[in-house]
């Protein structure tokens, strides 16, 4: 899938580059990776909510 | 330089050419939330001030990811429906398209531009339910909105092969029913289960208003985002490339970016007038008009004779006051900035007059020309789009006790119980 980098060092025959994520696994890893955070944040943020809520109770 | 060259000359210009008009359309579109924000922060009290900008900011800095996760897969697999076409990994944020690729020089773009559109749906969301929703569930919510709901009825009514438009010709060029009515009916769902800020009515059921605390920053927000809705305005036309036929239309019809303009102006200016008319001269409204008078005008964009689209422009800022006070005084909601009624009601009505005044205009190859029938069926779909996960979400959530404020915070103020942060000092 990644075609970078091309032959001798050069852009011949390269299409997609995605570096060191070589693979579909690293690139799925990095997707989940992605989803935990925004999941993470907001349940985060929720639980912060919850403690304010005490405490003003 | 031999035939073949100029081939490529061309080609590659074309491309370029494509990248960089869409790339300002989505600069401009950012312009957008920047005037949403103002919008909102103004119409807040001034203790909620700044939870209402953080609220504001986490739905565009939420959007993105989303959008790129799943919200661009959902538009390209589902035109048909409910069930999704193979795409053979196209669109998934795995594949290579999803990236940095030399021989693709639209995905990224194209994905660009319609993250700002879902950035857009969340804003308009975002000003309705202000100072008593929770920050989390509101970010939640918006990413539902922003990066599922009005997405996937983007791939039924505005996707080129979309139902609503092979079955039924659906003319929605520039959004007013998948951008602004899903939008408004979802933000009318939403409300329903949310609940008014505390001190909006009285116990005999008689409202209360509830100022802001900037009708300045209000009204100048509201024009500030006018200039980002000529990214997003842009971003509704197809960039006519190397194949010599000029713009088209998101169904692949003859437009111009002229007719877009013309229409975008004269619908801005009656809504405005005919707001300021109707409003006496309150200029949160007129400002609200002068948008409400685009939207109106959005479905039609490319078709309008001018001065038609100031008349409906007119009627747009005369119809989303008293629209505004049926949905208040029926439902008991608190839309604190009139979205349901400038988007939801002039998403509608932008839609219905497609089919009351241009039914008959042809489209691309094997689309349906435009039809009333085809319009009220196709903003029936889009109204129900937008209501139907609105209310049904955030009932569960509602359920869940994961959507409103505490009384006893919203009493506090949210600025200075959650975030331990006030909007001005001495």
């Amino acid at each position: 899938m990644n075609t970078w980098p091309g032959p001798d060092n050069s852009w011949e025959g390269v299409d997609a580059y995605f570096t060191w994520a070589d693979s579909p696994g690293m690139l799925v890893l990095i997707t989940l990776g992605v989803v935990a955070v925004c999941v993470g944040i907001i349940v985060a943020a929720a639980k912060h909510e919850a403690e304010t809520a005490e405490n003003n109770k | 330089m031999t035939l073949e060259e100029l081939n490529v000359f061309v080609t590659t210009q074309a491309n370029v050419g494509m990248e960089a008009y869409y790339w300002w359309c989505t600069a401009l579109m950012v312009i957008i939330h920047v005037g949403f924000l103002m919008y909102e922060v103004g119409a807040t009290r001034m203790q909620n001030a700044v939870s209402s900008g953080v609220k504001n900011l986490l739905a565009f800095a939420f959007m993105i990811p989303t959008f790129w996760l799943f919200g661009w897969w959902i538009y390209l697999a589902f035109p048909g429906g409910f069930v999704p076409i193979d795409l053979e990994g196209y669109g998934a944020p795995w594949n290579t398209s999803m990236g940095p690729m030399l021989s693709d020089q639209a995905t990224g773009i194209f994905w660009a531009a319609f993250t700002l559109f879902a950035c857009t749906t969340a804003s308009i969301f975002s000003g309705s339910v202000i100072e008593r929703i929770r920050i989390s569930s509101f970010t939640f919510l918006a990413v539902i909105l922003g990066s599922v709901v009005w997405i996937l009825g983007a791939s039924w009514g505005w996707h080129p092969d979309g139902w609503l438009v092979t079955r039924f010709g659906f003319h929605d060029v520039a959004a007013a029913g998948c951008v602004h009515t899903i939008a408004g009916l979802f933000a009318f769902g939403v409300l329903l289960n949310l609940g008014p800020r505390i001190g909006k009515y009285n116990e005999d059921g008689t409202a209360n208003d509830l100022e802001g605390h900037s009708l300045v920053l209000s009204f100048v927000g509201l024009l500030t985002l006018i200039v980002g809705f000529f990214g997003f305005l842009g971003g509704c036309l197809i960039w006519g490339g190397a194949d010599l036929g000029g713009w088209t239309n998101i169904y692949g019809a003859p437009a111009t970016l002229s007719s877009f303009v013309f229409n975008t102006l004269m619908g801005l200016s009656g809504g405005m007038i005919g707001a300021f008319w109707w409003s006496k001269g309150n200029p949160f409204w007129m400002m609200s008009g002068g948008l409400a008078g685009i939207f109106i005008c959005a479905s039609g964009l490319d078709i309008w004779y001018p001065g038609f689209a100031f008349l409906l422009g007119i009627v747009a800022g005369c119809v989303i006051i008293p629209a505004n006070n049926f949905l208040h005084n029926t439902f008991k909601i608190d839309d604190c900035v009139g979205a349901v009624s400038i988007h939801g009601v002039c998403g509608i009505l932008g839609m219905l007059v497609v089919g009351l005044f241009a039914s008959g205009y042809p489209a691309a190859g094997d689309i349906p020309p435009s039809s009333f029938m085809g319009q009220l069926i196709s903003a029936c779909v889009m109204a129900l789009v937008g209501f139907v996960p609105g209310y049904g979400i955030s009932f569960i959530m509602k359920q869940a006790d994961w959507l409103r404020v505490p009384d006893s915070v919203q009493k506090a103020g949210i600025d200075k119980a959650e975030l331990g942060l006030q909007a001005y000092h001495n």
